[in-house]
């Protein structure tokens, strides 16, 4: 299957927007995007599989009398396109017209963006990614013979993608990602421990799958011996996994002009209020040099820009879409997110970045006389998204007693409030990464209380 | 779509290139025609109504005990040959670091066609209809309640059919066929928040929406949003619970079956060294079964061309079973379950649950709740999580507080925790009536499944939640 330019990919854009308005569209958008991914898959501590995977299509927004309908195909043949306009025209017509529609974004300059494209990703082959992963693996194992590898891989991913719509947008971008990761878990006499996983997600060709290998089995080995610790309230130190999963179903959506707007957020009317400490502060970075989520335009075309949220504690705005903002009155801030061409676009943050602080994570430690340093917590997902309020697991974490790692504990439980977490985050740690949305440091939080046995 | 035979002509053209061209052992082509129609309502205004058409062929090989895998979208007989060649050159080149060569169990190959006849075919009802039964649950969720302040209703069908095709002469042609409905409302009052959602699934046909009607669907996920809003904190600490169908049916998903899909369970997960040993008390009996008539979590055929099965995994507190593919079928010596399941030609099958329940008992929910003097009772699920190491946790959107044998005051934002097989232990009796309830399950792709059973008391479990 040949692989498509992005020129040849707008100009199919481009086409499909001229045939929805000559099918009676008021207005229409066209977003084409191309992923061509290759991964080696390790299972049961060996390299099993290997797969190549080319997935294109094209989504079209046809807007007839406010009314909107979206209809995609994976077949960017001439006669399925024709049929993807008609589609989203009629189901246009089926639709009920939204009062607030404000139409679609108009035409501007994408973007300057830097470190999100790299050809020797484009380059790699099976073979090297398999070599990768065998590198990992044997990190692994020499690290440690406690941790055993469960499962990860390495992957690579050339993405492209195109828009167009009948204000003039016309933009294409492309991007690559690599990645390696290995999930281990730490055995020893009936002990299990829970899963340990360590990565590197770039957008450009650095990786270190030894030192991924080396983690990941470090990690399991040092979760062994875990013991039940006392119930109470201390200072927790959040690592990025915890803080991303702890925030991808809270202050990510609370700050989302969407649930504002719709009652769904409890940051509603609460622009210049200050809602964390001092050394809060965050922004949505669709600029970030190499982020996961930076890009030249947003799912709607819209250029995207670093847009403050959190300015030492106070709270100074939210991420909109085309939609959200022109409820408000307001320009977007290029949060129109769309997961490929199967989706509409919906308001989400790009890169999620708190500006660090300046300890190294080892001092953050040491500044500790008693807490919990936090991997990883489950059921994040299960948290209020309205109130916030969260109760989850913290597997693995580790008890840090006088400045120094004790022993890992065992299952205890966190429960708590995200704004609570803002209002008592102490200090932040210098050893800022990407992991998935967020970019962060390490987080000491206070009084944060912890249900054990 | 192409024809059958014209198609088959094309697939059994390809796993031949792989066998007589690259000398794979193995080789299967899954290929997929999908259509997809969501609708998305927000406060009853249609966000978009939206169609899709997808097509496309996923072809799997096993290369002297490598796996290789291709996706491209497409039938075309020369874009298959190219994309089976390039899976069978990559096994290859992913084979020499291999230790261990995969081996599959040998089945029945199996020549079947499986026509779906829903009374209502969802690709037959016009779009407005669909928005108008949204519109139908929206408006029965604010009319139930002033203080209902938002509403997001998501409506689903995916249909479609799957041409399969193995090296071992299987061949079948499967309708897919599901319809799915999601509503999540919040309440508010006086600066008081609550947050509740539902669900309807299944594979029957549009016509579950006869059952569960709009009207049902929207006071449901309401009223539960705003009792929400009186509910208090509940105590952190060990108490007794009983768990709805429901709840417990989340427990088994998470908590055991997760741990018992064989690639975890070789993973190393807590139940590695647990087969055939007593793990639960006598009283609980877990069943993954992909035959239950209509439910989320049934097909005929898996993406392997294994049939579903009713696999028992715990019989009486003693693990019996476990859910596999053709691969760790062969590992364990055991005999492949219909377990493997892909989301679509995307992506390659792996082990899924289908509807996974406890076994019903003899209890009325009265004799589970009249001992307890004080404990839980947790009506509804929010999600829930487990690791390999057996920790699990499980949030709950309803609950009550059981004082003196009796239901009374709601709780809110509860969440459960503890080691799977510590509680299990627990469990000291199950009630009599069953429920399944769908859902959607991700372990790196989505699968529709169920999950349920009866109510069920645990003598003691870890209770967190009340910020």
């Amino acid at each position: 299957m040949e692989v498509l330019e992005e020129q040849h990919m707008l100009g199919l854009a481009e086409k499909a927007v001229d045939l929805a308005l000559r099918t009676g569209a008021d207005e229409a958008e066209a977003f084409l995007n191309q992923n061509l991914t290759r991964s080696v898959t390790i299972e049961i501590g060996q390299i099993s599989k290997t797969a190549r995977i080319i997935d294109r299509g094209m989504g079209v927004r046809a807007i007839v009398k406010k009314a909107i309908g979206f209809s995609y195909t994976n077949v960017l043949e001439d006669a399925a396109i024709e049929e993807t306009v008609k589609s989203a025209v009629s189901f246009a017509k089926a639709s009920k017209p939204d009062k607030d529609w404000n139409g679609l974004p108009a035409k501007k300059t994408p973007a300057s963006i830097r470190g999100t494209y790299d050809s020797r990703i484009v380059d790699l082959h099976s073979e090297d990614l398999v070599k990768a992963a065998s590198l990992m693996l044997d990190a692994a194992k020499n690290a440690d013979k406690r941790a055993f590898p469960v499962e990860g891989g390495a992957g690579t991913g050339c993405m492209s993608a195109v828009i167009a719509n009948s204000n003039g947008v016309a933009a294409t971008d492309k991007g690559t990602v690599v990645e390696c990761s290995l999930a281990t878990i730490g055995r020893e006499g009936g002990e299990v421990t829970p899963e340990c996983v360590e990565f590197n997600f770039e957008r450009e060709y650095s990786v270190d799958p030894e030192w991924v290998g080396r983690e990941a089995a470090r990690l399991a080995a040092s979760a062994l011996k875990a013991k039940r610790i006392e119930a109470g309230t201390m200072t927790v130190i959040f690592t990025q996994f915890a803080l991303q999963q702890l925030l991808r179903y809270t202050l990510m959506m609370a700050v989302n002009a969407d649930y504002v707007q719709r009652n769904q957020s409890a940051l509603k009317n609460r622009i210049g209020e200050k809602i964390g400490s001092e050394c809060v502060t965050v922004i949505d970075s669709g600029l970030l040099e190499g982020g996961i989520r930076t890009g030249k335009f947003d799912g709607e075309g819209v250029p995207q820009q670093n847009t403050m949220l959190i300015e030492k504690g106070v709270l100074r705005g939210f991420v909109y879409d085309n939609y959200t903002a022109g409820k408000e009155g307001k320009e977007s801030t290029g949060n129109g997110s769309r997961a490929g061409y199967l989706s509409t676009p919906t308001v989400d943050a790009t890169n999620f970045r708190f500006v660090n602080g300046r300890k190294s994570a080892e001092e953050l430690v040491a500044s500790l006389n008693r807490g919990l340093l936090v991997y990883s917590v489950q059921g994040a997902h299960t948290s209020n998204p309205v109130t916030c309020d969260f109760s989850v697991v913290a597997a693995p974490a580790w008890l840090v007693k006088d400045g120094e790692v004790a022993h890992a504990a065992k299952a205890a439980m966190l429960v708590g409030n995200i704004f609570e977490v803002l209002k008592n985050a102490s200090d932040l740690a210098d050893n800022t990464r990407k992991v998935g949305q967020l970019v962060a440091p390490w987080v000491a939080v206070e009084n944060v209380k912890v249900i054990g046995k | 779509m192409l024809e059958g035979t014209l198609l088959r002509d094309v697939l059994d053209k390809i796993v031949d290139v792989a066998s007589q061209r690259f000398g794979a052992e193995y080789a299967e082509v899954r290929a997929q025609k999908l259509r997809r129609t969501s609708v998305t309502l927000k406060e009853g205004h249609v966000e978009a109504a939206k169609q899709g058409i997808e097509k496309g062929a996923a072809l799997r090989v096993l290369v002297e005990g490598a796996w290789g895998f291709a996706s491209v979208g497409s039938f075309d007989t020369e874009v298959l040959t190219e994309a089976v060649s390039d899976a069978c050159k990559m096994a290859r080149g992913a084979m020499s670091k291999l230790k261990k060569p995969i081996k599959l169990t040998p089945t029945k190959t199996v020549e079947d066609t499986v026509v779906l006849k829903p009374q209502k075919d969802p690709s037959k009802i016009a779009v407005e209809e669909k928005i108008s039964l949204a519109l139908n649950v929206n408006n029965a969720a604010f009319a139930s309640d002033r203080r209902v302040k938002s509403c997001t209703v998501n409506y689903l069908d995916l249909t479609g059919e799957t041409h399969f095709v193995n090296t071992d002469g299987t061949f079948i042609t499967q309708d897919k066929l599901y319809v799915w409905l999601g509503v999540g409302v919040t309440a508010k009052e006086q600066g008081a928040f609550a947050y509740s959602r539902e669900a309807v699934g299944s594979t029957l046909g549009y016509e579950v929406f006869d059952l569960e009607t709009p009207q049902k669907i929207g006071e449901t996920v309401a009223t539960r949003a705003v009792r929400q809003l009186e509910a208090k904190p509940p105590k952190g600490g060990t108490f007794p619970v009983i768990l709805a169908p429901n709840v417990v049916g989340t427990l088994v998903h998470e908590a055991f079956g997760h741990l018992a899909e064989a690639d975890l369970t070789l993973s190393g997960s807590i139940i590695s060294d647990k087969l055939g040993k007593k793990v639960a008390s006598t009283t609980v009996t877990f069943y993954d079964d992909g035959t239950v008539e209509g439910a989320f979590g049934s097909f005929r055929y898996d993406d392997e061309g294994v049939p579903a099965q009713k696999t028992l995994l715990v019989k009486d507190g003693v693990i019996v079973g476990l859910m596999h593919s053709r691969e760790t079928a062969h590992q364990f010596d055991a005999e492949p379950t219909g377990n493997a399941r892909a989301e679509d030609f995307r992506v390659e099958p792996i082990i899924r649950m289908r509807n996974t329940y406890i076994q019903p008992g003899d209890y009325s929910f009265d004799e589970l709740v009249e001992d307890i003097r004080f404990g839980y009772y947790l009506k509804s699920f929010k999600g829930g999580q487990a690791n390999l190491d057996g920790t699990f946790q499980v949030g709950v959107q309803e609950a009550y507080e059981i004082i003196e044998g009796e239901v009374r005051e709601p709780v809110r934002d509860v969440s459960i925790s503890g080691n799977t097989l510590e509680t299990l232990l627990k469990v000291d009796a199950v009630g009599k009536e069953f429920e399944l309830w769908p859902g959607i399950c991700g372990k790196g792709q989505s699968a529709f499944v169920s999950d349920g059973g009866a109510h069920t008391r645990v003598k003691e479990v870890l209770v967190g939640g009340g910020a």
